[in-house]
């Protein structure tokens, strides 16, 4: 098969990865090397989908020995396989590197014979990658569950960000819908790779030459809306990988419907709301000083669809407004619908100079449209509506409320296998 | 209010504002513009001093390092007529040193602040946007059209990047190209532009490429529109995937 008949089969199976971060670790190139990378990592394109597109994702082989049901690459799927020689994708790398199309690679593959000696060739390509062509740009490294640890190692020396996939919020849904896949076999290189980031970072302050252990970070990715689980499960799950596996990201991927099966539930349409909501308590969780308790709760356990999940915990919490712009610290700043991190440090900056009338908040760009209800200005209010939540949800919902959704559609989860 | 004119040169602009602070008068009563040579111009012609330039430059630099950046990404946006806002950030720059960028409440900052920062914004979207094609005799060519003039960043970006090639980057606006031979990076303006031969290969490639960026997109997952707010329909000319 030629190379470019492969790489149509294998980025069309890669592109239900949803990482594609270039970003997290600063590396300077030299003058026999191709390549560097950049602390803030950069966007090369914009795929029709919108997503950003900076790595050259792309997966190894996609002939599976696995059957999960959510797959496409599953073993049972009747769907066309290709494998790449190693030199193929070391030549697309450095060819697109070349061209500034890509910032680097992020490799991935299907299990082939055996999780080791899949992680075995794709440790090779990178490898090559990294002494023969001496390229210093980013490479984000699959790790494959159930290979040993000395290979997790070695991936971890060779990439700037690793990632085993979690794939779905719940070990009964791992059971049931990936039934070749282990809970362990999962978890356990997850916190393998926490604890040598952490040695490898404890080392090189003593000892400044030490090798670097994937100086990006660890990330992790779960399907959504595959399985049954809240949102109040998949939060109490991040937050769990954030606090105690150190996780720089997880990623979030509304299921997209490829097979039939009837362990699957039926969907009209991918669940790109829930995916984006997911996003912003992610965000609230990594930033905001928010925890999973606080956005939800097990009598509440799913997100808001028609606003976004600080809007929410606002309207939940009249007690806690208005907000006073000119004397409320960093943290209360955060939780104000409107004003975000970059906002927030703003508000705190200009303070230093002189008081903040609302012409400087609007200055600053803080979304007044829904701040408006949840400050105060040198003690004078915005909107002189008495806060009565239901009263503020209508406005909000009808009024220029900014992102909201107008009117949620009923959910539909159908869930076949479940009721079987 | 006393008017000050200036030659419009970036030199000129530094050693005027050098000028008018020193004469410690309140900035907010002074303006500052380009000198036009009209008949009927008013105000008080400053000639550049090139070595009060360079003495109030190094003087920001050390009180005030973040405004020199400022400075930096406002003269590459190439805006006319916003001097006096650049008067007066200058000189609250000097009074508070760094930490004046965080006065976006002034006008003045603000503004200045806007405009830097888009240029800014540029610059960083063209690391990623930028293609080069690869010519007949193995040295690659990139061209853009750029709002701000950031060829000279941008170039070094790729100086530490693609070390081993020999490339240019041109300008096509501006006429002005970068050219990286044998590790060392030269600017220089150009007056007539024919494209060079692309190398053999160069199709093959860019077929890969095409292909690759059709298929990484999700189907069920469509959205032209997040796709051009991410990445303007401005920069699709020299983009390769977007090509035939």
């Amino acid at each position: 098969m030629e190379t470019l008949a492969k790489l149509q089969v294998l980025s069309g199976a890669a592109r239900y990865d949803a990482s594609c971060a270039s970003s997290g670790c600063r590396r300077e190139g030299n003058p026999y090397s191709t390549g560097n990378t950049s602390q803030s990592g950069i966007c090369h394109s914009w795929s029709d989908d919108g997503r950003c597109i900076s790595l050259l994702k792309i997966l190894l082989s996609n002939d599976c020995i696995y059957d999960c049901a959510y797959c496409v690459n599953r073993s049972s799927n009747p769907v066309e396989r290709a494998s790449f020689e190693a030199r193929e994708v070391v030549d697309l790398t450095m060819e697109f590197y070349r061209r500034n199309y890509i910032e680097g690679l992020f490799l991935s593959s299907a299990v082939m014979k055996s999780p080791d000696q899949t992680m075995e060739r794709m440790i090779s390509v990178v490898e090559t990658l990294r002494t023969e062509e001496r390229f210093r740009g980013y490479i984000h490294l699959k790790i494959i569950p159930g290979c040993g640890p000395e290979l997790v190692r070695k991936a971890g020396l060779h990439a700037d960000r690793i990632s085993v996939n979690i794939e779905l919020p719940s070990h009964e849904s791992l059971k049931r819908l990936a039934p070749q896949k282990e809970k362990f076999s999962i978890l356990e290189p997850m916190s393998l790779i926490g604890k040598e980031i952490t040695e490898s970072l404890v080392e090189r302050r003593s000892r400044g030459k030490a090798p670097k252990f994937a100086p990006a970070g660890q990330s992790t990715q779960m399907i959504v809306g595959a399985s049954p689980e809240s949102d109040f499960q998949i939060l109490r799950l991040s937050e769990g990988l954030y606090r105690k596996m150190n996780l720089k990201r997880v990623y979030y991927s509304a299921f997209v419907p490829v097979n039939h099966d009837n362990r699957l539930p039926v969907l009209a349409a991918p669940p790109l709301l829930r995916e984006h909501r997911l996003y912003q308590a992610d965000w609230l969780l990594r930033f905001y000083g928010f925890t999973a308790a606080e956005i939800l709760s097990d009598d509440m356990p799913n997100l808001d669809e028609s606003f976004d999940p600080k809007t929410a915990w606002a309207l939940r919490h009249p007690e806690f407004y208005p907000v006073e712009i000119n004397r409320a610290d960093y943290a209360t700043l955060l939780r104000v619908p409107g004003i975000g991190v970059t906002s927030a440090r703003r508000i705190i900056a200009a303070r230093r100079f002189s008081v903040i009338t609302p012409e400087g908040l609007r200055k600053i760009g803080v979304v007044m449209k829904r701040a408006k209800y949840f400050i105060t200005c040198s003690g004078r209010p915005f909107e002189k509506t008495e806060r009565s939540p239901l009263l503020l949800r209508n406005r909000l919902l009808l009024g220029d409320g900014g992102d909201v959704v107008p009117s949620a559609p009923p959910k539909q989860l159908v869930l076949p296998g479940l009721l079987a | 209010m006393d008017r000050y004119l200036y030659d419009g040169t970036s030199e000129g602009l530094l050693s005027a504002v050098a000028h008018i602070l020193a004469g410690e008068r309140d900035v907010e009563r002074v303006t500052l513009g380009e000198r036009e040579n009209t008949l009927f111009e008013e105000g008080v012609y400053l000639a550049t001093n090139t070595a009060a330039a360079e003495e109030f430059f190094s003087r920001l630099q050390m009180q005030a390092s973040e405004a020199v950046y400022t400075f930096y990404y406002f003269t590459m946006a190439e805006k006319d007529g916003m001097e006096t806002s650049m008067l007066r950030y200058l000189a609250l720059a000097m009074q508070h040193g760094s930490k004046v960028n965080g006065y976006l409440t002034n006008p003045s900052v603000k503004e200045i602040v806007t405009v830097s920062r888009k240029a800014g914004r540029e610059l960083h979207r063209m690391k990623g946007l930028l293609r080069f094609e690869k010519l007949q005799d193995g040295a690659y060519l990139a061209r853009m059209e750029p709002d701000n003039n950031i060829i000279h960043p941008l170039a070094l970006h790729f100086s530490k990047r693609l070390r081993a090639e020999d490339w240019f980057i041109y300008d096509v606006r501006r006429r002005i190209a970068a050219r990286w031979h044998r590790g060392s990076l030269t600017l220089g303006s150009i007056e007539q532009f024919t494209a060079p031969a692309l190398s053999e290969e160069e199709k093959a490639v860019q077929a890969l490429w095409k292909t690759f960026f059709g298929t990484i997109a999700i189907p069920e997952r469509r959205n032209p529109r997040l796709q051009k707010s991410s990445m303007p329909m401005k920069y699709w000319k020299y983009l390769t995937e977007k090509q035939g």
